[in-house]
């Protein structure tokens, strides 16, 4: 009931917003985040887990693979179809829409992929990630898919701003809907994969006890469910806001 | 020192809080702990205590028995020769046929030698299940395997470093009666009997990836020696399975290749043995033995309790006419065809039986404390000898009997007897009411002998059918006096005394409530004081930190992680260091130091990781150098040229950053000459470097002057210091401001230790003082990181010890016995003493991970306030610390002891939790002992200083 009710608000919400934006498109500029609606925010999420299940579906179908047998290949081939679905749909809701075009979104977000590559590779190395010569390109894919899910859609929308990166990945104190869609599925990766290291010391001699299969399998899980919850933390959002229009 | 405690706190009265008043809880805490740990050691860790007596030929005459007449010893000799092969970690599939099994495996049938023997010639060869007791590791079962007894995990008595038998034992009884041994092979033989073998060809044993220097050994003495006449034992000790389990597991190709190899070199062994086997040739009258010390599970594991761990196999051979049958009362072979549809005779033994029975077989007196009894199967192997004298009225089969029952009756003698010393002399011995249960049960047993069937053997004219069953009675009340006492003994030495365990658990958990009321005392009294605290980051940090000590905790209760406890600890350093990035990019500031910090933590893991392949690598007991350096420095010369300079350059680079330290204006008289003094020592360890090493001959010192004097020169001077230190306290007041004074404390005390400790760690040590200087350098500055008013003082304290953790792990030690580096104890000095060894190896082992953190924590105050508020405020604080310092240690410690307790039936208790539980246990005492000095010498009864600006002003 509750939901269904939040729902139609939120739509309701979405339309007047949606009326309302032509007139105050001068606030909206000045305005930090740009917000997304409820119905925005989960066909974006919608689409998100449709292209993760996809690229796993498809690797395990159509190239008969997976993260136990061909972690590296796996990993590459997820990174590569969920990426421009990232790309592509945070790059519509980038800050300053005035001065940045909709193709520099995308531009960043793609320059957002080799240094978020690097950094999570560091962090890898210096959490423990094996540096032998044969786990070399399995911690890079990793780390790849690990950029898509966290710098990438950062990039996308908030450029090259300091000081809204820092707000969100050091202060988690993200403002508005669409800082929520970035801040909460980042996290939700990073601490699943802290997780997922757990299993690994484990003597049960299972083949997904390497690294980084377990640590993946953390990742995904972890940014599935902070997916979740980011839709629930939009909602809420949208309720309070809602509440203080009134 | 007392006295100094108590005059200090009547000095103190009046005042708010003397300085007792900071002490008494770090006390409490320490005597608290000792209490909880004594208890549950006592339930927890079996102890034994060893007995000094050994047997001797003539003690038979005090027993009931009759002794043989013929100038031997106990018992009459049926067999002049022992051939003893150990084959290590010979699992018990490995030589019986795979028909036995559900399964055919492809490591079975790969020793079908000793399966055809025992097949064609059913009488005089033997293939037995020999059931080891835990725990299962080489050490512990030769030392069984020759003892009788069973070794525990503390065999009380135990010579530090130098594991020689005191005990007596098989070897020892050979060689007191003037039987030659002969060992090739395994050199922990060489170890446990330094002085006892008339030829020895040891070979290492520490490297188990080298699977053949030790087989290969063997084999090229073992045949030759077959022919000398010089030895009545011949022991050859393989170890190549063992290894090639380790390294590839069992079902791996190397492991078939060595059994193949076994195969063909046994073929050769019973080959020369048949051919010299005729009548007045040497092996006239020779038994072979082909047995394993434990098995193994497939992954070529071994240590524990599990079935595939504690059942091997032994093969017995003898190359004279056999007896004709064993009475089938003692007979408890099983029939299984093999492949061929031949049947092979599988019996089973208790290896705590094998001693004794060798020593039977062999005419010796058993070893003083030999609880196992005589095995007939193993013992009617050698019958045949006894023909000769028997009167032609028995059957051999009587006679056999006869012989028997009287060398149970010795046996039966000889283990009360140990039962009795044992009870008498042992602290701990059995109790009471075991020990009459026992007692009533052998004098039955001995009272059916004297009066029943001594006549008897004496009469032997009698009726023999009459004999025969009185015999069997005999034997059969001997058999349940012997099983009774092997009960008593497994249960006294192999399981834990719950209640105690219990209400030493309770203790522990006492403490940590005292701990933590301590703490939020002081915490409140802090708050009080400082009005501007209740800052979210505190309450997040001390979140932070629970989760962080919680998960540390909760990892013991796996095996898995800690085995791999460097790395769980690495990773949660730095887990930690990626949140002080966090806070400090929120901040924006300290960004270097936190980047530095992970840099640090990712340096620590290389060397943690080089140390734990290392552990993977070595089962040796005792190995002189451990230190990853010379790991890493294997291999090309400029590498080992490096080596060699760059501890040496770092430790300049130390020496120049103490006297740049000690320049400062705020470095007294005391603490200066101090600080000069560790320079001193620092170039003293260069010199001693120097003069160790090969590679710069031409040394100005001789080698004897560098080696021993001086490390004791350096070891002299730290002592001074310290003494130095700690009266030049009592009669200098200090014009300082309390805070420098602390800095200046401290900085010398850790700059005291800190020579003893490099020098103790080898040449990595500079590396590793370097490390934790910076390491510490970036903690302390990440106190400040929220500014005067957020001290996050619980994480940068749970940081602390997670580093000093690490560093535990980075100068290449882990919780394991044999992770503990004997050589270091014996640096400036070459013979052993035991309190002195003992002492420079816990200086060496916990050095970096206990001395200097503990010492050092006063920095973490001092850096915390850049004003000074006053000695009252800085001493709450610093108590507060080392309270939560000790509550850190004494939480980890606790989950390790309640780990142990629930995981105490797990096969991997000996060889994994109980070394485990030591170092930590001893890690808590040290890490309390030290916390209670360093109060003892920080808290310092001077007067309040007259400019104190009230707290929080």
């Amino acid at each position: 009931m509750d939901s269904h009710f939040s729902f139609f608000n939120s739509i309701q919400n979405f339309k007047l917003q949606r009326s309302s934006s032509m007139e105050s498109r001068k606030a909206a500029i000045v305005e930090a985040s740009p917000s997304i609606s409820v119905p925005e925010a989960f066909l974006v999420n919608a689409l998100c887990v449709l292209g993760l299940a996809f690229a796993v579906w498809a690797a395990n179908t159509v190239f008969s693979i997976d993260l136990v047998s061909h972690p590296s290949l796996t990993l590459f081939f997820i990174s590569i179809a969920e990426l421009p679905i990232v790309i592509l749909l945070y790059s519509r809701y980038r800050l300053n829409r005035q001065q940045c075009t909709y193709l520099r979104a995308v531009a960043r977000g793609v320059l957002g992929v080799p240094i978020g590559t690097l950094l999570n590779f560091l962090g890898a190395i210096a959490l423990g990630a094996p540096v032998k010569f044969q786990y070399l390109p399995k911690t890079i894919n990793w780390a790849l898919m690990m950029s898509v899910f966290t710098t990438v859609p950062a990039s996308c929308v908030l450029g090259s701003s300091w000081a809204d990166w820092r707000r969100i990945f050091a202060q988690t104190k993200p403002k508005g809907s669409i800082e929520y869609l970035i801040c909460l599925p980042a996290h939700g990766a990073l601490i699943g994969a802290w997780f997922g290291a757990w299993p690994m010391p484990l003597d049960w001699e299972r083949p997904w006890q390497e690294w980084p299969i377990s640590v993946s399998y953390g990742t995904i899980v972890g940014y599935l469910v902070a997916l979740v919850a980011s839709l629930g933390f939009i909602l809420a959002c949208f309720r309070s806001q809602h509440i203080k229009s009134d | 020192m007392k006295q100094t405690e108590t005059t200090s706190s009547s000095a103190a009265e009046g005042r708010k809080r003397g300085k007792w008043g900071y002490i008494w809880p770090l006390w409490t805490t320490l005597l608290l702990h000792l209490l909880a740990i004594l208890l549950f050691t006592a339930g927890f860790l079996l102890t034994r205590t060893e007995l000094p007596y050994h047997s001797q030929c003539s003690d038979v005459s005090r027993s009931p028995c009759f002794s043989s007449n013929n100038g031997s010893c106990w018992t009459k000799p049926a067999v002049n020769r022992v051939v003893l092969i150990v084959l290590d970690a010979l699992r018990f599939d490995f030589v019986v046929p795979s028909t036995f099994f559900a399964e055919a495996k492809p490591w079975m049938d790969k020793l079908p030698v000793l399966k055809n023997a025992a097949s064609t010639r059913p009488l005089s060869a033997r293939i037995f299940k020999a059931i080891a007791d835990p725990p299962t590791t080489s050490l512990q079962r030769l030392k069984g395997l020759t003892t009788g007894g069973l070794p525990t995990f503390v065999d009380v008595g135990n010579s530090f470093g130098a594991p020689a038998i005191v005990e007596d034992n098989f070897i020892n009884q050979l060689v007191q009666n003037g039987k030659k041994v002969v060992m090739m092979g395994d050199d922990t033989w060489t170890q446990l009997f330094p002085h006892h073998f008339e030829r020895s060809y040891p070979y290492p044993s520490f490297n188990v990836k080298d699977l053949h220097t030790v087989d290969n050994g063997c084999i090229d003495h073992l045949l030759p020696s077959l022919y000398e006449e010089d030895w009545d034992v011949l022991i050859a000790h393989f170890l190549g399975v063992d290894h090639a389990g380790h390294i590839f597991g069992v079902d791996s190709t190397p492991m078939i290749e060595k059994l193949e190899q076994y195969n063909t070199i046994l073929e050769r062994v019973i080959e020369v043995l048949e051919n010299q086997s005729g009548s007045g040739s040497s092996h006239e009258n020779t038994l072979l033995v082909v047995m394993g010390d434990h098995g193994q599970t497939l992954n070529g594991d071994h240590g524990g309790g599990s079935a595939e761990e504690v059942e091997t196999a032994l093969f017995a051979m003898s190359f004279k006419k056999p007896l004709s049958s064993v009475p089938p009362e003692f007979d408890s072979c099983s029939i299984h065809q093999d492949l061929d549809a031949m049947n092979v005779c599988i019996s089973s033994m208790q290896q705590l039986d094998f001693a004794v029975t060798v020593s039977a077989l062999l005419g010796i007196p058993f070893p003083y404390g030999s609880i196992g009894h005589i095995n007939p199967e193993l013992y009617a192997l050698g019958a045949d000898s006894w023909n000769s004298d028997a009167s032609q009225k028995l059957s051999e089969s009587d006679v056999w009997m006869q012989n028997y029952a009287n060398a149970l009756c010795i046996n039966s003698w000889q283990v009360k007897r140990y039962v009795d010393a044992y009870s008498a002399s042992s602290a701990v011995g059995f109790s009471r009411d075991e020990f009459s249960r026992i007692a009533s049960i052998y004098a039955q047993a001995e009272n059916h002998w004297s009066h029943f069937t001594k006549k008897l053997l004496l009469d032997r004219q009698n009726n023999s059918n009459i004999s025969v069953s009185a015999l069997k009675e005999q034997i059969d009340a001997y058999f349940k006096f012997l099983t009774a006492v092997t009960e008593l003994a497994r249960s006294k030495w192999t399981e834990f005394d719950l209640n105690m365990m219990g209400i030493g658990i309770g203790i522990m958990l006492i403490s940590l409530i005292f701990q933590v009321f301590t703490v939020l005392r002081t915490t409140k009294e802090h708050d009080g004081t400082l009005s501007s605290s209740g800052d979210s980051w505190i309450v997040n940090g001390s979140i932070l930190t629970i989760f962080l000590l919680g998960i540390r905790a909760f990892s013991f209760l796996s095996n898995s992680y800690i085995l791999e406890e460097g790395k769980v600890a690495n990773f949660l350093l730095s887990t930690s260091g990626v949140l002080t990035l966090r806070q400090s990019v929120i901040k924006g500031k300290l960004l270097i130091e936190s980047i530095g910090f992970l840099i640090l933590s990712t340096f620590c893991r290389f060397a943690i990781e080089v140390g734990l392949s290392k552990q993977a690598a070595t089962s040796a007991f005792m190995k002189d150098y451990t230190s990853w350096i010379i790991n890493i420095a294997s291999g090309l010369p400029v590498w080992d040229y490096a080596a060699e300079v760059v501890p040496i350059a770092v430790l300049i680079l130390l020496a120049a950053w103490l006297y740049k330290a000690s320049s400062g204006s705020f470095f007294d008289w005391p603490w200066k000459y101090v600080i000069l003094g560790t320079i001193l020592s620092y170039m003293l360890i260069i010199a001693h470097w120097i003069t160790d090493s090969n590679r710069f001959d031409g040394a100005l010192i001789p080698q004897s002057v560098g080696r021993t004097y001086i490390p004791r020169i350096i070891y002299a001077i730290a002592l001074g210091q310290l003494l130095f230190l700690t009266f030049g306290q009592l009669f200098k007041k200090s014009n300082l401001d309390c805070k420098t004074d602390l800095v200046a404390k401290t900085t010398s005390m850790l700059s005291a230790w800190s020579s003893t400790v490099i020098l103790l760690s080898g040449k990595q040590g500079p590396m590793v003082a370097f490390a934790s200087i910076f390491g510490g350098c970036f903690i302390m500055k990440f106190v400040n990181i929220e500014g005067k008013d957020g001290p996050q003082r619980s994480f940068s304290i749970m940081q602390w010890s997670l580093f000093a953790t690490c560093l535990f792990f980075c100068s290449g030690h882990w919780c394991a016995f044999d992770g503990l580096r004997y050589g270091a104890a014996f640096i400036g000095f070459e013979e052993f003493v035991l309190v002195r060894q003992a002492i420079l190896l816990t200086i060496d082992t916990f050095g970096f991970s206990i001395i200097l953190p503990v010492f050092g924590l006063p920095f973490l105050v001092a850096s915390m306030y850049q004003t000074n508020l006053g000695k009252h405020f800085i001493f709450t604080q610093l108590s507060q610390m080392y309270t939560t310092y000790g509550l850190i240690t004494a939480i980890t410690t606790t989950f390790t002891i309640l780990c142990v307790t629930i995981q105490r039936r797990h096969l991997m208790v000996w060889g994994l939790f109980a070394p485990k539980f030591v170092f930590d246990v001893f890690n808590l005492i040290l890490t309390d002992v030290f916390i209670c000095l360093a109060s003892i010498y920080y808290f310092d009864q001077g007067r309040e200083d007259p400019e104190v600006k009230s707290p929080g002003g």
